[in-house]
């Protein structure tokens, strides 16, 4: 008995860690998901408003869950629930379209100079080190005054200051993966550089690439809904959460609803970017 | 510690130098034409032409830009479009009052970091619910944080004031333009008082999303040295938790925190910018504001400028006083 009692102590204590570790992942999967379900719900954003976005649809002010406005209407009678989906639908899809150029343009930086190395690794990663050295987003307003305001325009901007990080992560797991001895035996069996990198180097970066990526999502979420606050976005009459805050600023002692439902939308999308950011990294890298 | 002074020194020289350059380039790409800007479109050839020849854009492109840098280092960063004036002269108006606001935000940002890691780090009462709290204050927009802050303490409980630095007629001029240092000077407490109270708003809403920041930082260092083996030696000699982690493992730890808040100042500024137009804070943001819709270059390049130089320099003296703080890192 002496001895049994701990070792079926123990045998209960593992499976019941396995249990929560099965659990944790259910929970990190269900987390990553969220990222489908609001990329679904972005590109669903037409079905699932109820009004046009750019159209007065009733009286103007009405609060919320007044004259069928679950959201309340703003100053000339539009839904703010309408036009807080459609915002959301850009904000999204801007964060996500800066990830990729991130990626792409951090991805083949740090390749390049993580596979080649020598003096081409290092006039890159001065060159990265020194926009890592600036602040980001200060730089992107520079950048879209420079060209003039639009959205396109600003995502162009927050991708040329966003790529760094990128470009250090793949980078420093390249430099990692280049003394491997899989890069070793493809080196002696006569595989070219351009292979070694694409197919030996570069699938070993891609997760910390995905886990950085998607830990950032809330981040440029709140960024670009700054930049659009400042009116470096779309013009007037299209819904974006940031500028449709500002615009509507004047309102807030009366009519709250008007610019308070805009920054709630800009928040809701950050937190659910945010735990699926944790949910990949806990699916990706389980510690 | 000279050597590494020196290289340092020689660093921000090498990024300010290339941030004039990106920002030079950018004025080249920019379809505003700066003598267009300056005379208007139905200004005649020769008025163009002499324009030109006197803002020297006829001149060789490299040429330009050593006279833009060499102009930048005697602190000509150029003339406004919008208000006429060298921008230099508009920054040294709007650059006091955001000043007060980003330190006071550091300030709020550095307390409240510590005070969240401290918390989480020995289980305070509540701390389970500082981590869901804390990851939904790292999902609010600045400027959410701004105007639900306006709606609860101004709108309903009448607690602090809304719009401003100051509401009283007879604030003194002082040598620093920051009101609440200034206040002081003059032994004015009632002025200080005031301007507390305008800061505490707009500072805690730049300052939360960087606190949690730093808090991460901390608490991962923090928890990781309560199992080292001088903490276990503090905790056998008898020394309750929270006096091991004050005396022992926070002077350990205080360097990352330290490089995580200088990190931090850039997210701030950007703060900053958004948080003046919420409370009509006469600073930075403002001008950046006003110059944005008029595409006026020089203004929002100048400002630029400014706070990139600043926050390399910000950095590079956190990076020092971690030199100077533990003697192990050769930064």
């Amino acid at each position: 008995m002496a001895i049994a009692e701990p070792v079926a102590r123990r045998a209960l204590r593992t499976t019941s860690r396995r249990k929560t570790r099965n659990l944790e992942r259910k929970a990190s999967v269900a987390a990553a998901s969220l990222f489908g379900v609001v990329t679904l719900a972005a590109l669903l954003a037409p079905v699932l408003s109820p009004d046009n976005p750019l159209m007065p649809a009733g009286a103007p002010l009405l609060g919320p869950g007044k004259g069928g406005f679950l959201l309340g209407s703003d100053s000339i009678g539009r839904d703010v629930l309408s036009r807080v989906l459609y915002g959301m639908r850009t904000s999204w899809f801007a964060a996500l379209g800066v990830i990729a150029l991130g990626l792409l343009i951090g991805g083949v930086i740090g390749l390049v100079a993580g596979a080649t190395g020598g003096w081409v690794d290092n006039v890159l990663m001065r060159i990265t080190d020194a926009f890592l050295a600036l602040p980001a987003p200060v730089l992107a307003i520079a950048v879209v005054a420079a060209l003039g305001p639009s959205l396109l325009h600003t995502l162009v901007a927050v991708s040329i200051v966003w790529w760094p990080f990128y470009a250090r992560i793949v980078r420093g797991e390249i430099r990692n993966l280049a003394a491997r001895p899989h890069v070793e035996a493809a080196k002696l069996a006569g595989a070219g550089r351009l292979r070694i990198a694409v197919r030996h180097l570069l699938p070993g970066a891609v997760p910390a690439a995905l886990v950085t990526a998607s830990l950032d999502i809330g981040n440029l979420v709140l960024t670009l809904a700054g930049l659009s606050f400042l009116g470096l976005g779309q013009s007037a009459p299209a819904a974006e959460l940031g500028a449709d805050t500002a615009r509507n600023l004047s309102f807030l002692l009366q009519d709250w609803w008007v610019p308070v439902m805009p920054g709630i939308g800009v928040l809701v999308l950050a937190f659910i970017g945010n735990i699926a950011g944790d949910g990949v990294r806990n699916l990706i890298e389980p510690d | 510690m000279s050597a590494l002074l020196a290289k340092r020194l020689g660093a921000i020289v090498m990024i300010s130098i290339a941030l004039a350059g990106v920002l030079f380039y950018l004025q080249k790409i920019s379809p505003l034409d700066p003598v267009h800007a300056r005379l208007g479109g139905q200004a005649s050839a020769s008025a163009v032409a002499a324009e030109r020849h006197r803002l020297g854009l006829d001149r060789p492109e490299f040429t330009q830009f050593v006279d833009y840098v060499r102009g930048a280092v005697h602190g000509d960063l150029g003339d406004s479009y919008r208000t006429r004036r060298p921008v230099s002269t508009d920054l040294r108006a709007y650059l006091p009052a955001t000043a007060e606001l980003a330190l006071s935000g550091l300030l709020i940002a550095m307390v409240l970091g510590v005070l969240l890691a401290f918390a989480t780090t020995l289980r305070w009462k509540a701390s389970s619910v500082l981590r869901p709290v804390l990851l939904l204050g790292a999902s609010t927009p600045t400027f959410l944080l701004g105007i639900a802050g306006i709606l609860l303490f101004y709108s309903k409980l009448h607690w602090l004031p809304a719009t401003g630095r100051s509401s009283l007629a007879d604030v003194p001029g002082g040598p620093t333009g920051l009101i609440t240092v200034d206040a002081l000077l003059h032994g004015r407490f009632d002025v200080f008082w005031d301007a507390v109270q305008h800061l505490i708003m707009p500072a805690t809403a730049i300052a939360l999303g960087p606190a949690v920041a730093i808090a991460r930082v901390l608490r991962s260092s923090l928890v990781s040295d309560q199992r080292s083996d001088y903490a276990r030696t503090a905790r056998a000699k008898g020394l309750s938790e929270p006096a091991i982690l004050i005396k022992h493992v926070l002077r350990n730890c205080v360097g990352a925190a330290l490089s995580m808040t200088g990190l931090q100042v850039g997210l701030m500024f950007a703060g900053v910018l958004v948080i003046e137009q919420v409370f009509s804070w006469p600073g930075i943001g403002q001008y950046v504001a006003q110059s944005i819709p008029v595409a006026d270059f020089p203004a929002i390049s100048g400002v630029t400028l400014l706070l990139g130089v600043g926050y390399v320099v910000i950095n590079t003296v956190v990076d020092l006083l971690q030199a100077v703080a533990d003697p192990r890192i050769k930064v």
